[in-house]
């Protein structure tokens, strides 16, 4: 797989020119090659560049000219009609005119529907009745630009993704299609529970809920949005980011991480931490006291386990003051920052340096987490994440 | 508006074009009006922006085209041959001026009419304008492809029998414009244009 890069085949897979055999080849080369993808986005980002360019407007004035020249010929032709002539063209032109019209309306809707098609997701009735846009799939329908799709307590749907995988939605669920284009396909959850399988290179699927975006990074996931806007991503495989503004969350397969409005993303954690583990981080996230100091973190730091530094290495930058320097020295403690990164370094949230850390960490994350997905598909996670060398190094 | 061009579009079907074969002056005004602006924007960013020529080619192409639509047969699509005919004649030009204009070196593109008049906010002007100057410079075989691509829509293989390529020489050849163009155009802060 690493001895053929496809770089030469980046915009025919944007523009959705491969088959879906070698969109899918394609896409699993670049997840796993730093090589590629780092074209890929150079690539993709040229491809958004070349979306702006406008169609601009024909002159008035172009159509004066060419009758000009037409009128000439059209006087050498002209002929003289008799009146009967007149009277039997007339009935060719209404007979024609029929025929022309019931010809040029079934090719316009024709046409209609596979330019629809180019721009909507086929949408798969499961169970119950889901609507898009009020209308109820029977057995299949396509979800356009701006279209709702709703299921409500008795029905379920799946949505095909473009080419790049697919999502199902649950009951009593409410989401809209935003935008389907090659470098981005973005979807909005508005209310209930959706779950996404995304086979593509990262940052192509993305997810608005009312309290963050999830961006896909190669992954399958569920995301559940409740009647507030807060919302809950529990990661299956692969990876996920949160975002909202400039707070990110890293999610990796086995973790779940919580979303409020007005907040964004909170912080990542295992799904196997302690019930108490889990409550304290809530507190930090999502329930400041007057003074603003976090409560939670003694007893977060007394229920962590070394599995737990993503949660430590997030909340780095979320506490202040000795609350951060006590996060740092049991994330340490766990696991020793790499060489070049310093305590005054990362307690003054060096970016580089938290980086770096993070870049060593990611390998204990992944690990063992991700125990539902085959290995294979794991590695090749792995590799986007931490790049290929690094991983090579690791392995015996 | 682009959502009734489109319409339009899809009502040039075999019975307008032979209406315009027969010499139908209506019929010939329908497929005008409908590529009109395609063909117009065609010319303008493959010529280097200078409106003026633009004008005059695409004049020239309808009136070749209306000529010789009596000798389309059908073998490929209408749009298919519409657009070789407006390439063959950019590379007309060319040739004629023995070099294509760098964009912007006669005429500031300021002043043509842009179909988005919506379209106002200056940082997505701003990039729009960027574009078209990255797009005049990249040299005519990269340009032409990224022309049939997004202005006119063309898939890879429209393109290679338009350009008289293979699909895979169309999809080198748009990987290394999109290239050029990010490469050129790296200093744009896009995203909040691009995001709204």
């Amino acid at each position: 797989m690493f001895s053929k890069h496809v770089t030469k085949d980046i915009s025919a897979y944007c523009h959705g020119e491969l088959s879906p055999e070698a969109a899918r080849q394609f896409a699993e080369h670049v997840m796993a090659c730093a090589k590629c993808r780092s074209e890929f986005e150079e690539i993709k980002r040229g491809i958004k560049l070349a979306e702006q360019l406008p169609q601009l407007e024909a002159p008035e004035s172009l159509w004066e000219g060419i009758e000009a020249r037409l009128g000439e010929d059209e006087r050498i032709n002209k002929r003289e009609w008799r009146p009967w002539t007149v009277a039997a063209a007339a009935v060719l032109v209404i007979v024609a005119g029929l025929g022309l019209w019931r010809l040029w309306d079934r090719t316009f809707k024709n046409n209609l529907s596979n330019q629809l098609a180019a721009s909507s997701w086929q949408v798969l009735r499961l169970d119950g009745a889901p609507r898009i846009g009020g209308e109820q799939v029977r057995f299949s329908g396509r979800l356009g630009i701006g279209e709702w799709l709703e299921t409500d307590g008795s029905s379920r749907a799946q949505i095909a993704v473009s080419s790049i995988g697919t999502v199902d939605i649950d009951e009593n669920t409410r989401v809209r299609l935003l935008e389907t284009a090659p470098t981005e396909h973005r979807l909005e959850l508005q209310r209930g529970k959706m779950s996404a399988m995304i086979w593509a290179p990262p940052r192509l699927f993305f997810v608005d809920t009312p309290s963050a975006v999830a961006a896909d990074l190669g992954c399958a996931y569920t995301l559940e949005v409740d009647d507030h806007g807060a919302g809950l991503l529990r990661v299956t495989s692969g990876w996920v980011a949160l975002e909202l503004k400039d707070r990110e969350s890293i999610v990796p397969a086995g973790a779940a991480c919580e979303t409020r409005p007005g907040v964004g993303p909170g912080t990542p954690f295992f799904e196997d931490a302690s019930a108490l583990f889990k409550s304290a981080l809530n507190e930090i996230d999502f329930q400041q006291n007057a003074v603003g100091k976090p409560p939670g973190v003694d007893a977060l730091l007394n229920e962590a386990r070394p599995r737990d530094t993503l949660t430590l290495w997030h909340l780095l930058a979320r506490v202040h003051g000795d609350d951060r320097a006590r996060v740092y020295d049991k994330l340490a403690g766990f696991a020793p920052p790499p060489a070049g990164v310093t305590r005054e370094g990362v307690l003054q949230l060096d970016g580089a340096m938290l980086e770096r850390w993070k870049g060593v960490l990611e390998f204990s994350w992944q690990r063992g987490g991700d125990k539902s997905v085959p290995k294979a598909l794991s590695d090749v996670y792995f590799r986007v994440k931490n790049g290929v060398g690094r991983r090579m190094k690791a392995l015996p | 508006m682009e959502q009734r061009a489109v319409m339009v579009q899809q009502l040039i079907d075999v019975s307008v074009i032979e209406a315009c074969q027969q010499g139908d002056r209506e019929a010939f005004q329908l497929l005008f009006e409908t590529y009109k602006d395609k063909v117009f924007s065609i010319a303008v960013y493959a010529i280097g922006g200078d409106r003026a020529i633009a004008d005059d080619v695409t004049q020239q192409i309808f009136l070749k085209l209306f000529t010789a639509i009596r000798q389309y047969r059908g073998d490929s699509q209408f749009t298919t041959w519409l657009y070789r005919l407006v390439v063959n004649a950019c590379i007309d030009e060319r040739r004629r001026r023995s070099r294509w204009l760098p964009w912007g070196e006669t005429v500031a593109m300021k002043h043509t009419g842009e179909r988005k008049p919506q379209e106002k906010q200056f940082a997505r002007l701003e990039v729009a304008e960027a574009v078209r100057e990255a797009i005049g410079e990249l040299k005519p075989k990269f340009r032409l492809p990224i022309l049939l691509k997004y202005i006119e829509g063309l898939s890879y293989e429209e393109i290679a029998s338009v350009m008289g390529c293979s699909k895979g020489t169309v999809a080198s050849r748009l990987n290394r414009g999109h290239s050029q163009l990010a490469k050129r155009l790296a200093h744009l802060n896009t995203a909040s244009t691009w995001n709204d």
